[in-house]
């Protein structure tokens, strides 16, 4: 078993109180392999986060299954999820939040090995100044409260405690996202270095393409709910084949004026659907600049094309 | 020719701290200038004393603003009034907060002319219109919640236009929007300065953002402006090492995966350890004792490219 993650027919919906669920999640499957990285992008309201909530386990699979190191998520009672866990970490955007202000760094860092009692006193003091140090902090730190800190040195703690377990898994929802560009490029080349030194897979959620380029080895796309494809780094930013990844690669704007303003534009028009009440057929086929009658009628199969997957009836 | 917007000398303070020094500017009609730094440099603290809306906390010390050749800067609150919304308009970056949850597209958009809804309707719509927004006949009289973030953007753009603003000040204007309603705005705020030779002050930390749509940029950083000149300069030749830094610091979807990128060592001064000299000096690859000694001045670099730093001339892209 090569795999740390698989996901295969995932579905998640929210009920509403009025009007049908939401379809968050409509059908994606993908894996990811030991020491891979997998980015996941997307618009808001696309499903990335759900996805990558349900790996974990925050909320609830409506239908499919999801394998994290060989055991399954999906439905799993209190007990095997508490096991699973341990093989899957996440660190969430806003490190403001995703630390409690009233720990120390060094009890929130210790924390999932205190409560997993893999180590206690002296060497879970010991392994908590290692963690703090492999992410470019200093032992001292550990008696420091997180208000002592600067944005990018709190994600540093919120990733040495995502390793503290050492996971087969680590989910990263949009990490440098709220950071400055100094800081942002800290953390990535924080991250790039832990890829290289421990081999663990990584589900990279983002909307930021650049930022995904810059981390990972695979790449999906997603558009409400769906994957739109899903193919090696290169081959996706270099010849993407779904309409959708075109449109998405052409509105990044390159920080480069020359080369920006001699780019076509080939805006989207239009918003997403709502997920509650998706399209016919392709979900993309209301802003497809090639849609033609087949997508309106029906779904496209995802299916291989060359080294990529891709759902679209005309990709070549 | 008379500029747009002219920013003299502005400082400002928050108690006994100096957070923005010394800031100028000009923005002619129908430029784009970006106004660009990491948080808490002092852009949107700018933006603010400019519309004469800063927090109560922050005093303005000195500095000069003028509007189309008008000094601004010493009008009472009353003059300001009747500035705002109409010759100097400035949209933000939660256009969903912004609005008045309250209030219809409709009656936002009419306020600052004055009239009521009902006798500005025809004009209301065809600006709607105009902004790209779908079935404007419909969305006129909806509530905010009801639109989405992109077709919220271009309803307080439209609230801006309506009174035919001089200058545009849009304050991270894409910045919570996804990137396919971003490159929608970013195509709206050009043909608008094309068609109505508007001016915008551009707030943003974006570098795309910037690369896209900017003529002129000013990079700030600790609340001064390090550098200045056009965009193509500033991309192309950075003269002071913290845009040098910043710009080797972004990913971008031409270079190497996986590469180091630049990391900009330490962090910024907080306002009480600002020293006599240059801001940047700790983290700066360059910093000799003349820097930690003495500010920089901003120097002219030739073709209107300005650099505080004492060793600009030896700084590389």
């Amino acid at each position: 078993m090569n795999e740390a993650l698989t996901v295969a027919d995932l579905a998640v919906h929210y009920r509403m109180r009025h009007g049908p669920p939401v379809r968050a999640v409509d059908g994606v499957s993908f894996t990811v392999a030991a020491s891979e990285t997998l980015g996941l992008v997307g618009e808001s309201g696309c499903g990335k986060s759900s996805v990558s909530n349900a790996v974990v386990g925050l909320v609830h699979a409506t239908r499919g299954s999801i394998r994290i190191a060989g055991a399954e998520v999906a439905g799993a009672d209190r007990r095997t999820l508490f096991r699973i866990r341990a093989q899957a970490q996440m660190v969430f955007q806003d490190p403001a939040t995703s630390l409690n202000p009233r720990m120390t760094v060094g009890s929130a860092v210790g924390e999932p090995l205190a409560v997993r009692r893999v180590a206690r006193g002296r060497a879970l003091r010991e392994r908590v100044a290692d963690l703090l140090t492999e992410v470019g902090l200093r032992p001292e730190h550990a008696a420091r409260y997180p208000h002592q800190f600067s944005g990018g040195q709190r994600q540093r703690i919120v990733i040495a405690r995502a390793l503290a377990l050492r996971p087969a898994l680590l989910v990263c929802d949009e990490p440098v996202s709220a950071l400055d560009v100094s800081v942002r490029a800290q953390i990535l080349n924080l991250l790039v270095d832990l890829q290289r030194a421990h081999r663990m897979a990584c589900l990279f959620v983002s909307h930021d393409l650049a930022v995904v380029r810059h981390v990972c080895d695979r790449v999906a796309v997603m558009y409400l709910g769906h994957l739109a494809e899903l193919a090696p780094r290169d081959a996706l930013f270099a010849a993407p084949r779904h309409p959708y990844t075109r449109a998405l690669l052409a509105s990044v704007p390159e920080p480069d004026p020359v080369v920006q303003r001699n780019r076509p534009r080939v805006p989207l028009s239009g918003e997403i659907p709502s997920p509650a009440n998706p399209p016919s057929g392709c979900r993309f086929h209301t802003r497809c600049p090639i849609a033609r009658e087949l997508c309106k009628r029906e779904v496209p199969e995802w299916r291989p094309v060359g080294d990529s997957m891709v759902a679209c009836h005309f990709a070549a | 020719m008379t500029p747009a917007l002219a920013v003299e000398g502005l400082t400002l303070a928050i108690g006994d701290s100096t957070v923005v020094e010394d800031v100028g500017f000009r923005l002619a009609p129908g430029e784009v200038l970006a106004l660009v730094g990491e948080s808490g440099c002092g852009k949107s603290l700018t933006a603010q004393a400019i519309m004469h809306l800063l927090p109560r906390a922050v005093r303005q010390l000195c500095g000069r603003v003028s509007l189309a050749g008008e000094v601004i800067s010493d009008y009472p609150e009353r003059r300001m009034r009747q500035l705002r919304g109409r010759k100097l308009a400035m949209i933000f970056q939660e256009p969903q907060a912004a609005l008045d949850a309250l209030a219809t597209i409709g009656a936002q958009v009419a306020e600052t002319t004055g009239r009521p809804l009902r006798r500005a309707r025809a004009d209301v719509r065809s600006l709607l219109a105009d902004v790209g927004i779908s079935d404007p006949a419909r969305r006129i009289d909806q509530y905010p919640f009801e639109l989405s973030g992109g077709m919220c953007q271009r309803a307080m753009i439209a609230s801006a236009l309506i009174g035919h603003p001089v200058v545009l000040i849009a304050d991270e204007p894409t910045t919570a929007l996804d990137v396919t309603i971003q490159a929608q705005i970013l195509e709206l705020l050009r043909r608008l300065v094309a068609d109505r030779g508007t001016a915008i002050l551009l707030i943003t930390h974006d570098m795309g953002v910037v690369a896209d749509i900017a003529d002129r940029v000013a990079v700030m950083y600790a609340g001064r402006i390090a550098e200045t000149g056009t965009a193509e300069a500033i991309f192309a030749a950075p003269r002071h090492p913290y845009t040098a830094l910043l710009l080797a610091a972004l990913p971008r979807l031409s270079h190497a995966p996986k590469s180091r990128l630049a990391v900009i060592e330490g962090r910024v001064p907080t306002p009480a350890e600002f020293g006599a000299g240059c801001r940047f000096a700790d983290r700066c690859p360059l910093a000799d004792a003349h820097c930690v000694a003495q500010q920089p001045p901003l120097r002219d670099m030739g073709d209107g490219h300005r650099s505080a730093c004492w060793h600009a001339e030896r700084v590389s892209a």
